[in-house]
């Protein structure tokens, strides 16, 4: 049997702490929510029979949780001994041991410390506002989104220009700061430097100067021969917009678009209206290769005193038949080359010639080369060079008239003037032009020099490769060419009839100046 | 249906100009393509630039004015015109950049814009939809009223759990006390909570009304009614919390990223012209 005095204490609506007094006798004390026990606390933190106050088998009594749960320093214990002055809570309550008075075997206190909350001012504490401190969040979001795109993308890049030893250290890596500027891709013949922007942007603010083009391109050559006039033209800023700058045509950052600008608008801007530009220019205003492009001229090679001079060259326009006629020194008849001809041994050799058999493409472009004795003409035309009746043949080599007259010196010194006159009027003059030997020369006859024209169009620039699918004779007919004066170069119209000018026309390519003419180096084209 | 809204605001005045803007700038997109392909340096890259640098600065124009009270012109005018001519804005932008991206600023600001003008939309969607699932969810309630139902309820189910036995009185004192509502960015937007006690508190109910004496049958009902009821107003005040979150979230994009957007934009410009 315990004999227990319970003292509650409370606050009352003024404060002030008051104490009930009630005193327990039963074998057990149980605390707890429900009902029938002793010490009866309504307080949904509790359990129905939180606990119980008894005596064990050793005389002390014990404070022993049932079905809740009991903390002493916060420490959960299940089996408490309540000797004086012990502090156990008990869920929301609290129970402290007193000084028990004589008649009782022991005295606790029992407080409530955590008061039940309300429910709305809880619930509230526990209900959010939609998107708390979105303000602050969207304001500091801002602010470091944008400091970071002022560091990375203006900062930084400006730094490594302004500051000299940044850009020095930077110029180490393959990247500078100011990549991030790059608006494209760099063309494939600049990305070994590309990635280092100074290497052509050399000053701030100032577009891309012709002098970091020319650090590597120096042989490239000016468009007009006359200096003077290719500095009018092209840095007078009235016609193009602020002079002519390499990267004027040049348009890098754009690959793959090719690095050379490929549209008329340029050239025409000047060669629509020539005259304007210079005064004195003799050349034929052109917009448009169909609908505005001169006659094609040829580039022919004036003979001077009787021999060719490379280095005189007369352009004549394709119709003025009078005067184009080839003075290649050789005599040649087409007609006479082309498909089944007779071959050096008569009737028993017939043989099929092609035009590439004598006209042999060199390189990537194909360019044709030079007819050489040697390479196209020997293998039927050896016999023009032998000598002699019977077994007494021989023959003399292919080659100037001062070896041959040697050879006839040494084989036949005794009848060399009667063979040298043979050579004059059938052996040489077989395939070459002969001219009567000057006084005190040391050979009885010339043979005139022979300039094989090989730049017809010496303005432009043709591609036979690009060609191959063509037939040759779709350009060059010379199946009924009798005489080697025939030129058998195809004129505009023939071009017109697979190309087109600036824009595309039904089964006709689009073909811009930059197709056929070449914007550097445009005066130097003449004959090699 | 509503009279008018910043849709239809004066028969799609805006809608129509947007169109124009957008088809005129396609046009120029098409006749005028540099002999490199379209690109921003162009002289129609530059106009189209300048036009839609213009369009952002105005747009952003738009964020100052609504905060202040003196203004020119409708607001319903401002949020059409707003929305039309930031979708034009789009339009003229991209052909502005020709279709060229790379790893660079002028990418960057493309990308800032396009998170602005998307996240526009998703606004724009919220403002159509979420105004009337507002109301259908709340009636004539508001959050603070159904927070009061909720604690009113609570004290009813507290007061009768006090009478069975703990297990029951536990989940429903955890219910009372552990449900929240919208903690949480994420919750606030799904709406729901996965583990919530009171959802819980029912389903354990559930459970734990079978072997009862019959004297508590009937309090056992009771509070299992509130609890369904309670539940039913937590649902209720969570989908609140996210139809207002959603609301303003897409914000979280809009603004900064439309702040960070002008900053991108100098910078674009800065470049183009400090490498002329």
């Amino acid at each position: 049997m315990i004999n227990c005095l319970l003292i509650k204490l409370s606050h009352s609506s003024r404060g002030v702490l008051t104490r009930s007094y009630r005193t327990l006798t039963s074998e057990e004390i149980t605390i707890g929510r429900g009902a029938e026990c002793a010490i009866h606390l309504l307080d949904p933190r509790l359990s129905m029979h939180h606990a119980v106050i008894k005596r064990m088998d050793d005389g002390k009594i014990h404070l022993v949780a049932i079905n809740g749960e009991l903390a002493v320093d916060g420490v959960v214990q299940k089996n408490i001994e309540l000797s004086h002055g012990t502090l156990v809570s008990i869920g929301p309550y609290q129970i402290k041991v007193e000084p028990a008075p004589p008649d009782v075997d022991i005295a606790v206190s029992l407080m409530l410390l955590q008061r039940l909350p309300d429910d709305f001012q809880d619930l509230k504490l526990r209900t959010h506002e939609p998107l708390r401190g979105a303000a602050s969040f969207k304001r500091r979001m801002a602010l470091w989104m944008a400091a970071f795109i002022a560091l990375v993308f203006i900062a930084l890049p400006l730094a490594q220009n302004l500051i000299t030893s940044l850009n020095q250290t930077m110029a180490q890596f393959p990247l500078g700061f100011d990549r991030v500027w790059s608006p494209g891709h760099v063309s494939n013949a600049h990305l070994h430097f590309g990635s280092q922007c100074f290497n052509c942007h050399e000053k701030l603010t100032e577009q891309v100067n012709d002098k970091a083009c020319v650090k590597c391109h120096q042989n490239t050559a000016d468009h007009i021969a006359d200096p003077a006039l290719q500095k009018r033209v092209f840095n007078s800023s009235g016609r193009l917009s602020d002079g002519m700058r390499c990267a004027e045509c040049h348009r890098e950052h754009k690959a793959p678009h090719p690095l050379a600008k490929q549209d008329n608008n340029n050239c025409v801007k000047c060669h629509a209206d020539i005259k304007a530009v210079d005064s004195k220019s003799t050349l034929p205003n052109v917009k448009d290769f169909d609908r505005s492009h001169p006659e094609f001229k040829l580039s022919f090679i004036r003979e001077y005193a009787e021999q060719p001079d490379t280095t005189r060259i007369d352009r004549i326009p394709q119709s003025t038949s009078a005067s184009v006629a080839e003075q290649s020194g050789l005599k040649f008849p087409h007609s006479q080359h082309v498909g089944l001809v007779q071959g050096p041994n008569g009737v028993m050799d017939i043989r099929e010639l092609n035009c590439s058999d004598c006209h042999r493409g060199q390189g990537k472009e194909m360019r044709i080369q030079a007819v050489e004795f040697k390479r196209d003409c020997q293998s039927c035309h050896a016999n023009q060079l032998q000598l002699g009746l019977g077994e007494k043949t021989f023959s003399v080599p292919h080659g100037d008239e001062e070896t041959v007259m040697n050879a006839l010196i040494a084989k036949a010194p005794k009848d060399k003037l009667r063979y040298a006159t043979s050579l004059k009027e059938n052996g040489c003059a077989y395939c070459h032009e002969v001219l009567p030997a000057k006084q005190d020369d040391s050979v009885p006859w010339r043979v005139k020099k022979v300039t094989i024209n090989q730049d017809w169009f010496s303005k432009a620039e043709f591609n036979h490769a690009s060609h191959r699918t063509q037939k040759c004779e779709a350009c060059h007919q010379v199946a009924q060419s009798e005489s080697s004066h025939d030129v058998a170069m195809p004129d505009r119209k023939n071009c017109l009839r697979c190309h087109s000018g600036n824009s595309p026309k039904p089964k006709r390519i689009a073909s811009s100046c930059m197709s056929c003419h070449s914007f550097h180096n445009a005066h130097l084209a003449a004959p090699k | 249906m509503q009279h008018s809204n910043f849709f239809d605001y004066k028969k799609y005045r805006y809608f129509k100009v947007a169109v124009v803007m957008i088809l005129l700038a396609f046009a120029t997109f098409l006749l005028f393509e540099p002999a490199v392909g379209h690109y921003g340096g162009s002289w129609v890259g530059y106009a189209l630039g300048t036009i839609s640098a213009g369009l952002v600065f105005w747009m952003a124009w738009y964020g100052i004015r609504k905060r202040r009270y003196r203004s020119s012109g409708t607001t319903q005018a401002w949020l059409s015109a707003h929305i039309y001519l930031g979708t034009a804005l789009t339009f003229i932008a991209t052909f502005h950049s020709g279709f060229h991206y790379g790893l660079n600023i002028h990418t960057v600001t493309y990308g800032l814009l396009m998170i602005v003008v998307i996240s526009g939309f998703f606004g724009n969607y919220a403002y159509m939809i979420y105004p009337r699932l507002m109301t259908e969810n709340m009636g004539e309630d508001n959050l603070d009223g159904l927070l009061l139902r909720i604690a009113e309820a609570d004290k009813m189910a507290r007061q009768i759990a006090l009478m069975m036995p703990d297990d029951i009185n536990n989940t429903v004192t955890r219910a009372c006390r552990e449900t929240s509502i919208g903690i949480g960015l994420l919750e606030q937007l799904r709406g729901f909570q996965p583990d919530c006690p009171t959802a819980m508190a029912v389903q354990e109910l559930t459970a734990l009304g079978h072997d009862l004496p019959v004297e508590q049958r009937k309090l056992y009902r009771d509070l299992y009614s509130l609890m369904v009821r309670r539940e039913s107003l937590v649902k209720r005040a969570r989908q609140d919390l996210m139809y207002r979150a959603r609301m303003g979230f897409w914000l979280y994009f809009h603004v900064p990223f439309a702040i960070a957007l002008i900053m991108a934009m100098v910078a674009h410009v800065l470049a183009v012209f400090f490498y002329w």
